[in-house]
C-alpha cells in the first residue's frame, strides 16, 4: 500500500476533526449537568422571590450558595481521583458576585426588577464569551437567554418574578438538555 | 518506520478509533449511536467496521439494555490504542517525509 504526503495529511486532519468533536462532546456533557442545575436553582430563587418577596428578594443569595456548592461537588466527581477541590470555580464565582455586587449595589442602586434581570445576564455573559473557547453552544444560550430575560424585562409587567422563573429556569433547563445531546 | 496498519487505515475505522482513543482508557466509551455520528457512517456500515476491528482485538463491544432499550457501547482495547497510535506515527513520518 502507498500513500502520499496530501492523502497522510488529509487522514490526519480527519483524525484531528473527530477528536476535536470527542472533546467538545465531553466538554458539553458536563456543562450540561451545570446548566441544569442552575435551571432548577434560578427556578426556585425566582419561584420564591415571586412568593415571597419581602423575605426572599433580599436574601437571594441562599438559594445561589446551593447552586454554587452543587456546581463545586459535580466538578468535583468529574475529577480523578486525588485531584484537587476546584478552586478556580470557586474563585470564579467569587469574581462575579463581586463584580455585580459593585455594579447592582455599591454604584448602581438597582432596583429588585434590574436586579433580577442584572444578575442572570452577568452570567450569561460568561457563557457568552467562554463559547468562544469551548463551543458555540455556550455562545447561544448566553445570548438566547440575555435577549429573553430583556424581553422578560420590559414586557412581563407585574408577573415579571414568575416570569423570570419560568425563562431562566425553564430556558436553562432546556438549553441543558439540549447541550447535552450536542 | 512500520508500515500502514491495514485495518485502520480504511476512513470509517480510522475515524471510529479516533474517537474511541481521545477517551482516557478509564472511560466507558461511546455508544452506537454517537459513533455513527461522528463517523458520518450508516448503521449497517458501521456495524460491519466494528466487527472487522473487534475481530481484529482493536475495541471492544458490549451491548446492554439501559431502561429497557438495547445499547451498544464500544471501547478501544489497548491493543487498538497501541495500533492507532502506530498508524498515526506512520501518517506523521510520511509527511515530514521519512
Amino acid at each position: 500500500m502507498t500513500i502520499g504526503s496530501d492523502e497522510a495529511a488529509a487522514m490526519l486532519a480527519d483524525v484531528d476533526s473527530v477528536v476535536a468533536k470527542v472533546k467538545q462532546s465531553r466538554i458539553y456533557r458536563s456543562a450540561a449537568l451545570i446548566i441544569m442545575l442552575w435551571g432548577a436553582i434560578n427556578l426556585a430563587r425566582d419561584g420564591l422571590i415571586a412568593l415571597a418577596p419581602g423575605w426572599f428578594g433580599p436574601r437571594w443569595f441562599l438559594v445561589d450558595a446551593i447552586g454554587i456548592a452543587g456546581t463545586i461537588a459535580i466538578l468535583s466527581r468529574g475529577a480523578t481521583a486525588g485531584a484537587r477541590p476546584p478552586m478556580r470555580t470557586l474563585a470564579a464565582f467569587l469574581l462575579f458576585y463581586a463584580f455585580g455586587w459593585i455594579w447592582a449595589d455599591l454604584i448602581g442602586d438597582f432596583s429588585p426588577r434590574q436586579q433580577m434581570a442584572f444578575w442572570p445576564t452577568l452570567f450569561l455573559f460568561g457563557y457568552a464569551v467562554a463559547g468562544l473557547w469551548f463551543g458555540p453552544a455556550f455562545t447561544a444560550i448566553g445570548l438566547g437567554l440575555t435577549a429573553l430575560i430583556v424581553a422578560t424585562y420590559f414586557w412581563s409587567g407585574a408577573a415579571f418574578p414568575l416570569c423570570m422563573a419560568v425563562v431562566t429556569g425553564g430556558g436553562f433547563i432546556l438549553c441543558g438538555l439540549w447541550m447535552r445531546r450536542a | 518506520m512500520d508500515g500502514p496498519d491495514e485495518i485502520i487505515h480504511q476512513p470509517i475505522r480510522l475515524r471510529v478509533m479516533a474517537a474511541l482513543t481521545a477517551l482516557d482508557p478509564g472511560e466507558d466509551g461511546l455508544d452506537f449511536t454517537r459513533l455513527k455520528g461522528l463517523t458520518g457512517a450508516t448503521d449497517g456500515n458501521l456495524g460491519a467496521h466494528l466487527d472487522h476491528l473487534a475481530r481484529a482485538g482493536y475495541v471492544e463491544v458490549s451491548k446492554a439494555f439501559v431502561a429497557r432499550r438495547p445499547r451498544t457501547t464500544v471501547k478501544a482495547s489497548p491493543q487498538g490504542r497501541a495500533a492507532f497510535a502506530r498508524h498515526v506515527a506512520f501518517l506523521k513520518a510520511i509527511i515530514a517525509g521519512m
